[in-house]
């Protein structure tokens, strides 16, 4: 029984002395916010780039083209982490900016260009026919693609977006270099405090997989709504 | 109504219109045919715009639509289209599909275009399909619900791209019959197709397309008895 009361005092001092369960919260707290945050901007950054670049391509727009490729090209072939502490670097000359809104938005800047080829693949998914269809009963190439072409690419699109905000998620981790006090950071606080790294670390994963669980059982429960309108 | 002068498409090197000078006139009822690959889808796609053409103008109705300044998507609503692989929007239900354009556009009012779906739909004897999605119907029902969405913006013209080769053969029937009551009620209408007891019944002008050109043109009665083009003879021998 050694062991196993000195297992429970190791998560005991992880959790309870002076309030330390708090810090976890406020850790949780930041990542949920980055990662919600960097979600809706990667979510606009990707519909935007991925509509631009069909359209640049219908109109034979190619400068705006290469300006898309170039952000996804230079954001995949970059790792994540320089990314955020270049644009932390850029940003942080001035001494009050807010680090947690400087990693939303570098999350939401990197999640972007994945999300845009989501969206691209989705879309290049429908028929063409359909476009044409559009086309042909008048509406613009816009108002095809919203009213006709986005609703059906977005069942398409849905369980690899799923994919991204996890990866999302779990990847905001690395805010704590640039000095965002995160779930992962706040568990490393408490290690240094109590000598003992591993059961906070286990607490901070187990956050995370209960956030990831979450949100696949959410993901899952949409996609099946979705589903419904086309299986009659 | 329609008028195409010297009308040129090329794919890359490969060119599939040669130079079409063509009028269709209000009430007409235009029957294109051809072997595969002469170019009389890409014809008739040109005629809206679904393919730009490489040369030449087309006219609608005194407005030169190749004209870089016109406004193609006000015009195109002016001119139905019906595919051969019927592109409903399997997003939407039937009325939903007939309604969608009139009202987006700002033509009707969500009632009016209502009102004018269950009326065509009637009219198909489909009312009761209103609220179906279109992987509920069979082809023939998903071509004669296309036919009709495109009537439901009122066109001046409508053109057709082999609108019953994607079908099942007892179900071409039920197409045609809509087809000729539009014919028989004086729409102006394009039809590219291999039906040719179709084009015998309903056609004014029967042409006959090989390799970019429009090689023979006359009335049915002309055209299928007494076809002069060597390359019509042959192939009308093949598929009559």
């Amino acid at each position: 029984m050694n062991w196993a009361n000195r297992l429970y005092q190791s998560f005991y001092n992880a959790t309870v002395p002076d309030q330390r369960y708090l810090a976890y919260i406020d850790g949780l707290k930041a990542t949920l916010l980055i990662s919600l945050l960097a979600i809706i901007i990667g979510i606009v950054i990707g519909i935007v780039v991925a509509v631009l670049k069909a359209t640049a391509m219908n109109y034979g727009m190619k400068w705006l083209h290469t300006i898309c490729n170039v952000y996804i090209n230079v954001i995949r072939g970059t790792p994540l982490m320089v990314q955020l502490l270049i644009i932390y670097n850029l940003v942080f000359t001035s001494r009050n900016t807010n680090e947690l809104i400087v990693g939303a938005v570098c999350f939401g800047i990197n999640s972007g260009a994945y999300v845009s080829e989501i969206i691209r693949a989705g879309i290049e998914s429908i028929d063409r026919g359909q476009m044409e269809a559009g086309r042909s009963l008048g509406f613009d190439y816009l108002q095809t693609m919203r009213l006709i072409i986005l609703p059906q690419a977005v069942k398409n699109i849905l369980p690899a977006l799923g994919n991204e905000f996890i990866t999302l998620i779990k990847e905001t981790s690395v805010a704590g270099i640039i000095a965002v006090t995160d779930l992962t950071k706040a568990a490393q606080y408490i290690g240094s405090r109590t000598w003992d790294i591993l059961p906070p670390l286990i607490i901070a994963a187990a956050c995370y997989l209960v956030i990831v669980m979450g949100l696949s059982k959410l993901l899952t429960v949409f996609e099946r709504r979705l589903s419904k309108g086309d299986r009659h | 109504m329609i008028v195409t002068k010297n009308l040129k498409k090329s794919f890359g090197d490969h060119m599939v219109l040669n130079g079409i000078n063509e009028t269709i006139k209000k009430g007409e009822k235009v029957v294109v045919i051809g072997p595969s690959g002469s170019g009389k889808s890409t014809f008739l796609r040109c005629l809206n715009l679904l393919e730009q053409p490489t040369e030449g103008e087309i006219w609608f109705e005194d407005t030169n639509i190749t004209d870089k300044k016109a406004n193609i998507n006000v015009l195109r609503r002016k001119m139905g289209m019906v595919f051969q692989q019927f592109n409903l929007f399997p997003h939407l239900t039937v009325k939903e599909n007939i309604t969608l354009a009139p009202v987006k556009l700002g033509l009707m009012s969500k009632e009016e275009a209502g009102k004018k779906a269950i009326e065509l739909l009637k009219r198909i004897g489909l009312v009761e399909k209103a609220e179906a999605y279109p992987n509920q119907l069979s082809g023939g029902q998903k071509q004669r619900i296309a036919i009709i969405r495109a009537l439901a913006m009122n066109p001046e013209v409508m053109l057709f791209d082999e609108p019953t080769s994607a079908l099942d053969p007892e179900m071409v029937g039920e197409v045609l019959d809509l087809m000729t009551q539009l014919a028989e009620e004086g729409m102006t209408m394009v039809v590219v197709t291999h039906e040719m007891q179709f084009a015998r019944k309903v056609a004014n002008r029967v042409l006959f397309m090989d390799e970019g050109r429009i090689v023979e043109q006359s009335s049915p009665k002309e055209f299928f008895e007494n076809p002069s083009n060597p390359r019509l003879r042959e192939f009308l021998s093949k598929v009559l």
